[in-house]
């Protein structure tokens, strides 16, 4: 369909939420920052406190966005638009993270704490096995 | 003052479509602005998950909290704002925009005094960082992260400011009615971005 | 098809003496009429200006470089001044004229006209973006006057935050471009989603529009990470706030990961609306409809998306995971199928066309050439066991050279030779636009192909002093420099002279149906003289009636 139909179309959409759906908005917002801020309290174990704490803030953060932003009675090209931004965040972030986490040893920070077998620098020609001869040798 | 229907556009609702799609298009390239940082807080955090949690006990959790309260309850009052003027209120939405405005003044002066605190204790960015009891590898980088994004943020709040400070002026001079509030509607959208990086930033930084 | 008669609106003929709005050219003759336009045309000029003084001053740069190279030790520059030559080459090349060359020209001139519209959804912005382009580009000129930096167009950090070269004009310089660039795009994709004509549907679009609409996508995603990536670069150099640094903890290959996020589907940036004009080209000089018009079109997004998937590429010997290092190797080889499904669909829009040898079409069977092959190697250097040996050697220079001056550089002639005419009213000297082109294409073959011979037999890259062994082939890749040099030469003489004194251009003097071909020539400020509608594709050469329909607004 031609831009004309689209943006009558469009105008459909717009017709004004009441004051109160932000208002309520806004009641939500808070109990979830609450809620976040004592489930950080809580030592859930392992990584789970970031897992929580992402979950929470990523609800948090639809409600911005669907309604003080609009995004539940907009369009869908605005919604195609916000939300491809956040795909790309997350593919390059786990471009990122992913290097890192699948990188030789010897590539990564020597004092890294979050990395299986890394953090420790072993002293001497026992160091890696496939290098132990040249270690020798160099000795 | 009518909302004028530029000579390219057909319609003005083909207009104000073209307005709210620049805008969320612009608003896109703010999320990957700061994805560059989340990516650092995210590479930097898996390498020192215990550094991370130690250094983030440095920060106020009372103080970033109060600065969470204040930014959404700030991102109700630009909505509603939204909400008045284009119901012909323009004048009530003047006051909520000037009220916004306030808010993210609260915002700024509680991070100053983070800040401050975080200078006094010589929790700084990387050359600059010498406090004494937090010594373990890849403290410094938090606070280096939590600096560039903080600060990145805090630049958006000022610059969001000025935007509400400008509609807002122009709403309390009764502006804005149901067939204009475009410009109402854009600025909020842009403060809202600003909502929605800190809610994130939040739980990153102060909850770790 | 071919043997059609040809529609008489679409006969190559004199200017029509038209009374009515003046043309774009003639509308305020003041500077501030200029500096204050809003009118896309008058913005695409210039644009045009601010590139090609881009272009003159990265081709400098070359050429310096290329007269360094003649002798394996110090010919007429010292180390340092050669480090800053290529890094300020790359620079300017890349930020002042690729990455804005056809979109900002020939996107802002001709996508409202497309569309059948009046002016970019945004006009102002638009204005705003060519100033934000040229207070970028001054900044980093101003640096470059200043000594310029050292490192390489690519800033990579460690060297990049400690060098004491004056880096920070540059890096402020290229963020500020960024902005630019990101305005452009927004206004295009707004554009193209409110401002088409009545009729105009997605499938129907200029094949140009869908390039610029796949490249716009790209500038709205990647440049914000550049703009981050280098003033974060910027404020590690000043102030040291250790990010990358390894003795804070820091990653600098993290430095890698966030500037190839960025500029990898750079160079779709680059080379996505090269196909577009391609696209246009290719069809008007066979005088037959696109072939595939769906897959091109799709494939355009196909390269914009997929384009993102594979920037590790730039990374796969810098300490990068070999994980990593295979996944973004394979990823890289599906952005090549995308490119493979355009070269197969003008190959077959060739096809049993009446061609007309004119000099655009020398620039497309260039540009068909030079992309293919440089293409090919693409997929070659995207080979990680492969990349181990080619990686930083004379082989990807060869290999982005053959696609950003094969491919985009030809393009970008292609589009300036057809849309001259168009543009200025004129027209320009046939032959000498062969004699050019001709140069253009030999020069390119003699200056590059030596290149992947010097790169596989082990010179590296941005060395000042090489083994004696690989002068003879530094010699050759000189001379086709020169070559080069001479023919830009021969160009901008003959459309200097058009402009000024060239005869005048109908207003379709090539007999297309792309849509563009309706206006005058040059066109109205605003474009079309009445209300436009569009009834079929800018391809169908098969059909007897235009595409376009403008209806005179009634008095």
């Amino acid at each position: 369909m031609d831009a004309n139909a689209a943006a009558a179309a469009d105008a459909k959409h717009h017709r004004s939420p009441s004051a109160g759906r932000y208002v309520a908005v806004w009641v939500a917002l808070l109990v979830l920052t609450a809620t976040t801020y004592l489930t950080a309290r809580v030592d859930l174990g392992g990584s789970w406190n970031l897992v929580v704490a992402l979950v929470i803030a990523a609800v948090k953060a639809s409600l911005v966005v669907l309604f003080f932003m609009h995004l539940w009675d907009s369009r869908g090209t605005n919604r195609l638009v916000f939300l491809v931004s956040v795909f790309f965040v997350i593919l390059l972030i786990a471009g990122v993270v992913g290097d890192m986490a699948t990188r030789f040893p010897l590539a990564r920070p020597p004092e890294a704490t979050g990395l299986t077998g890394a953090g420790e620098e072993p002293e001497g020609p026992g160091r890696d096995p496939a290098h132990g001869a040249q270690n020798q040798r160099v000795r | 003052m009518e909302a004028r229907l530029a000579h390219h556009f057909r319609a003005i609702e083909t207009q104000r479509h073209a307005e709210r799609l620049g805008m969320w298009l612009f608003l896109a390239t703010e999320v990957l602005l700061f994805a560059g940082l989340f990516c650092g807080y995210t590479l930097y955090r898996y390498l020192y998950p215990e550094t991370f949690k130690l250094a983030s006990a440095h920060l106020d959790v009372f103080l970033g909290t109060v600065n969470t309260v204040v930014l959404i309850s700030s991102s109700l009052t630009v909505a509603l704002a939204h909400h008045f003027a284009h119901r012909d209120r323009s004048r009530m939405a003047g006051v909520l925009l000037f009220v916004s405005v306030l808010a993210g003044l609260a915002f700024l002066g509680v991070k100053a005094v983070e800040y401050t605190h975080k200078f006094e204790e010589g929790l700084l960015p990387g050359r600059y960082f010498h406090a004494e009891g937090l010594t373990a590898p890849g403290a410094s980088m938090f606070f280096t992260v939590y600096f560039l994004t903080t600060g990145l943020h805090a630049f958006h709040v000022v610059v969001g400011m000025g935007v509400l400070v400008w509609i807002g002026v122009r709403a309390w001079r009764g502006e804005f009615h149901a067939n204009h509030s475009m410009p109402v509607e854009l600025g909020g959208l842009y403060w809202h971005l600003v909502d929605l990086v800190w809610i994130f930033l939040y739980p990153l930084l102060y909850l770790v | 098809m071919s043997t059609a008669p040809v529609p008489a609106s679409f006969v190559p003929g004199p200017e029509d003496p038209a009374p009515g709005p003046p043309h774009y050219l003639k509308d305020g003759t003041t500077v501030r009429s200029w500096l204050l336009t809003v009118d896309h045309k008058r913005i695409a000029i210039l644009y045009l200006v601010s590139v090609l003084v881009g272009l003159f001053l990265g081709g400098m740069f070359a050429m310096a470089l290329r007269l360094e190279l003649l002798t394996p030790g110090p010919t007429i520059m010292d180390a340092l001044t050669y480090n800053r030559m290529f890094t300020l080459h790359g620079v300017t090349m890349i930020f002042l004229f690729m990455i804005p060359a056809i979109p900002a020209v020939f996107g802002n001139f001709f996508l409202p006209i497309m569309l059948g519209a009046k002016d970019v959804a945004f006009p102002k912005l638009n204005l705003l973006s060519w100033y934000v382009y040229v207070i970028g580009g001054a900044l980093a000129l101003w640096g470059m006057v200043h000594g310029g930096a050292d490192t390489g167009w690519t800033f990579y950090t460690p060297y990049s935050t400690t060098t004491p070269t004056k880096v920070l004009p540059i890096l402020l310089g290229a963020s500020i471009i960024g902005f630019s660039s990101i305005l452009t795009g927004l206004n295009f994709i707004v554009s193209i989603h409110t401002l088409r004509a009545p009729g105009l549907t997605w499938t129907r679009m200029p094949l140009f529009l869908w390039s610029l609409y796949g490249t716009s996508i790209i500038q709205i995603l990647a440049t914000p990470v550049l703009t981050l990536v280098l003033l974060l670069v910027a404020t590690e150099a000043a102030f040291g706030f250790g990010l990358f640094d390894p003795a804070r903890g820091g990653d600098p290959v993290m430095f890698q990961h966030l500037f190839w996020f960025y500029s990898h589907p750079a160079v779709y940036i680059m080379v996505l609306p090269a196909m577009g004009v391609i696209s246009e080209t290719i069809s008007t000089f066979s005088r037959k409809n696109i072939f595939g018009y769906r897959m091109v079109a799709f494939s355009s997004l196909g390269i914009a998306f997929v384009g993102f998937f594979t920037w590790g590429h730039h990374l796969f010997v810098s300490g990068q995971s070999t994980f990593d290092a295979g996944a973004f190797g394979i990823l890289s080889m599906f952005v090549g199928v995308f490119t493979a499904i355009k070269v197969f669909n003008w190959v077959a829009t060739l096809y049993k066309g009446a061609i007309s040898f004119k000099t655009p079409f020398a620039y497309i069977c260039g540009f068909l050439y030079f992309l293919v092959f440089g293409g090919m190697t693409g997929v070659a250097v995207a080979t990680v066991s492969l990349d181990v040996h080619w990686h930083d050697t004379y082989f990807v220079v060869a290999h982005f050279h053959f696609i950003m001056v094969g491919a985009v550089m030809m393009a970008f002639l292609a589009g300036l030779h057809y849309w001259f005419p168009k543009m200025f009213g004129k027209t320009y000297h046939e032959g000498w636009g062969l004699v050019a082109a001709s140069l253009i294409v030999l020069g390119f073959n003699a200056t590059f192909i030596p290149q992947f011979l010097l790169g596989n037999a082990g010179m590296p890259r941005r060395y000042y002093a090489y083994h004696e062994s690989f002068q003879a082939l530094n010699v050759a890749s000189t001379a086709g420099a020169t070559l080069l040099l001479f023919g830009f030469v021969i160009i901008a003489i003959y459309l200097v002279l058009a402009f000024r004194f060239g005869g005048p251009a109908g207003p379709n003097p090539w007999g297309s149906r792309g849509f563009e071909w309706v206006t005058a020539s040059p066109p109205i400020t605003e474009n079309f003289d009445g209300e436009v509608e569009v009834t079929g594709t800018p391809y169908d050469y098969q059909e007897d009636q235009p595409s376009v329909r403008v209806t005179p607004e009634a008095e």
